[in-house]
């Protein structure tokens, strides 16, 4: 267990190794609001009075110091440090959204079906044939998961897993039909309106339309359209998107392009 | 088909980053008289010369300033005075420990003729870590062997010359030997001034240069039990994620009896602490029971500065933010770039018999973007493309287990320069990347 006993303003001192096991853990004694991690296991508390949490919390986030600079941190008080990780999830768990004098302790993945860095795809199996959407399933929990309480990396537990061993159906059943289903329906929308405008306004009718280079035009425009702008943010993600491929290029040609004297300016 | 778009969740990149035409717009308001004297000097019509027919110097050799004894101008100090000018080098900290990560590729090693003490730590075959306050003396001592003055003064100011083909005048403080205090002020007059004092540049300040965007790196030594260093010593780690940085990375770097375990960032510069503590996090194991030494942050340049040559002032290294976005690397370039800028002006000059002229540097400028242009822009969309979420990020750590990748990487970063492979391994390489990253969007859900 990683801890740092660090003050807000002269440089940090030092790290003491605690194992979870056995070790006191360090604590603060002093009332340190946890800052809102996007976990949910943390919450704000508006009344610390003691600031010592029966259950658990052993490691000592020590961001939550830092950013907090309100207080300063007297001597590290010592608390008892639960027994095992597991003990601490379920008693986080249990207290759900319990207020906490500290940060909450950094649990573990833990999964039955991943075993040794990777899924353990024997106990995904479904009518004897492996469930991939379970798999994927799984895999969108865990990275969650790690997304909330990042984990120490650690060369004995690697991770092995790799998104490639999902076939490529799966990915296709689950996320791209659904979507393609969703782009042509409004492609399909969008067409046949745009058909009946053009025929109403023109006379040109749809089987003409398809012959004629402005509505073949109108046609692509549309087709790019419904696949490139899904949400209304798009229009703007994508003006910023084109601007960030030239912007890079821009900034080194600064210095070619001074003052717009033409002897001086030279294109790359 | 699948979705290619990433929207960009996370990436704050396209409000943050300034038009560069403010940045531009800077200079001027900055600047003040000097550079816009020499503004109005060249909007003069043909009065671009050709450095044949600068005049020569009678009696004298050309003589050239380099500021900042760091790589980039002990490297500039050491061409300048092999090529026979008159070289003095300025350097306000001759045991300066540059807070940096302190990777150099091997092409460094091998172009620059380091000795193999110089350096701590060999990580694979192909980067090595050396402690700055080591090589920089190196290359500062080389330059001095080749004929450079090394004066240990703070530079304070330039003045622009009178004429066009006046001298600058240079105002430091030179610090006596081993004397601290406010030290002495001194002037020189010069024929041309390269800028290598890094990141806050006050040469760069003084040709009205331009802003960049810059991120902050922040770096703790650590001291690990010898266990542990043992397995440090060969490994330089690497963590990315939203927690270690949203536009860069975290690193453990082994260095010569410690480890350095930093991180950085551009836009969310506030929260480098909580950055820092979550490196510390991910690092836990390697770093447990570990000392922090010290700690120390410095500026990155994030992409050159708008103006990087002015009359016969020139920017080399990290004064003209040569810093490869991705993976932050400058040392080599800062080297590099001041090698070739003293080439250019030894050219230039014949060898120090004739004055040089603002075209001369921009040769310089020309070969060097020339060469590394590829390799910098390669990096921004590396950028672009993987550090934008998450999701993008699982996706790099996925393509890396590639063999070819890792050939693909490693070539490129042994020679610096983008190297072509088998078109048919590369097709399959553009495949897997589009599938590992449209994968990774779909788990993200």
């Amino acid at each position: 267990m990683l801890m740092a006993s660090l003050s807000p303003s002269p440089p940090p001192t030092s790290l003491s190794a605690l194992s979870l096991k056995s070790h006191p853990s360090l604590r603060f004694q002093s009332i340190l609001f946890p800052r809102k991690l996007p976990s949910l296991l943390l919450s704000r508390s508006a009344d610390n009075g003691a600031g010592v949490v029966s259950s658990a919390p052993t490691v000592v986030q020590e961001e939550e110091k830092e950013k907090k600079n309100e207080e300063e941190t007297p001597s590290p008080a010592v608390a008892e440090v639960p027994k095992a990780e597991d003990e601490q999830k379920s008693n986080l768990a249990a207290n759900g959204a319990a207020v906490k004098a500290e940060a909450a302790a950094v649990p573990k993945f833990k999964d039955t079906r991943w075993v040794g860095g990777t899924w353990d795809l024997k106990q995904f199996k479904k009518n004897g044939e492996t469930d991939w959407d379970a798999v994927v399933d799984a895999e969108v929990r865990r990275r969650k998961w790690l997304q909330d309480n990042p984990e120490a990396s650690s060369d004995d537990e690697p991770v092995l897993f790799d998104t490639s061993i999902i076939p490529w159906w799966t990915w296709v059943k689950r996320f791209h039909l659904p979507e393609a289903e969703i782009l042509n329906g409004r492609a399909a929308m969008v067409g046949f309106f745009m058909a009946y405008f053009v025929d109403s306004l023109t006379g040109v009718g749809l089987v003409d339309q398809t012959g004629n280079f402005f509505c073949k035009t109108l046609l692509f425009i549309a087709v790019a359209g419904v696949l490139l702008i899904r949400k209304n943010e798009d229009i703007d993600n994508l003006k910023k998107i084109l601007e960030e491929t030239t912007f890079y290029d821009k900034q080194w040609q600064a210095t070619w392009q001074e003052d717009q004297t033409s002897s001086a300016s030279k294109e790359k | 088909m699948a979705s290619l778009i990433f929207t960009t969740t996370s990436t704050t990149a396209g409000d943050y980053i300034r038009s560069f035409a403010d940045l531009r717009r800077q200079t001027r308001l900055l600047s003040g008289c000097a550079a816009s004297n020499a503004q109005l000097g060249r909007r003069l019509p043909g009065v671009v010369r050709a450095s044949r027919s600068s005049p020569r110097l009678n009696g004298r050799k050309l003589r050239v300033a380099v500021v900042g004894g760091g790589p980039a101008g002990g490297a500039a100090a050491e061409a300048l005075a092999k090529g026979g000018v008159e070289t003095i080098l300025i350097e306000r900290k001759l045991d300066n420990c540059k807070p940096c990560g302190g990777a150099i590729p091997l092409c460094m090693v091998d172009e620059f003729g380091l000795p193999l003490d110089l350096i701590d730590r060999r990580v694979t075959k192909y980067i090595s870590m050396v402690r700055r306050e080591v090589l920089d003396a190196y290359l500062r001592g080389r330059a001095a062997d080749a004929g450079a003055s090394v004066i240990n003064g703070l530079f304070l100011r330039l003045d622009q010359p009178e004429g066009p083909g006046g001298s600058y005048k240079i105002h430091y403080n030179e610090y006596s030997a081993g004397g601290r205090g406010v030290g002495e002020r001194r002037t020189e007059e010069v024929d041309a001034v390269v800028g290598a004092d890094g990141a806050n540049s006050r040469v760069a300040k003084s040709i009205g240069a331009g802003e960049y965007d810059y991120l902050i790196a922040f770096q703790e030594r650590v001291q690990i039990p010898e266990v542990k260093m043992e397995y440090c010593k060969e490994r330089a780690e690497m963590y990315v994620g939203d927690d270690v940085s949203p536009d860069f990375y975290g690193w453990v770097f082994p260095k010569c009896d410690h480890v350095a375990v930093g991180t950085g960032t551009l836009t969310h510069k506030t929260d480098i602490k909580k950055f820092q503590a979550a490196t510390r996090l991910r690092a836990k194991n390697k770093i447990e029971g570990g000392t922090i030494i010290r700690f120390e942050a410095h500026p990155i340049p994030d992409h050159p500065r708008p103006r990087r040559v002015l009359g016969r002032v020139a920017l080399v290294g990290d004064a003209a933010g040569y810093v490869t976005r991705c993976s932050g690397e400058g040392i080599y370039f800062a080297a590099k770039s001041g090698r070739m800028c003293a080439e250019a002006i030894v050219k230039g000059s014949e060898n120090g018999t004739r004055m040089i002229d603002e075209s001369d540097l921009r040769k310089y400028l020309e070969k060097f973007d020339r060469m590394y242009w590829p390799t910098f822009k390669a990096l921004d969309v590396l950028k672009n493309v993987f550090y934008r979420s998450n999701a993008t990020r699982e996706a790099l750590v996925e393509m890396c287990a590639d063999e070819y990748v890792q050939k693909m990487t490693f070539d490129s970063y042994l020679y610096k320069r983008v190297v072509p492979g088998n078109p048919l391994d590369d097709l399959k390489l553009a495949v897997n990347t589009v599938a590992s990253l449209s994968e990774s969007k779909c788990l993200e859900q």
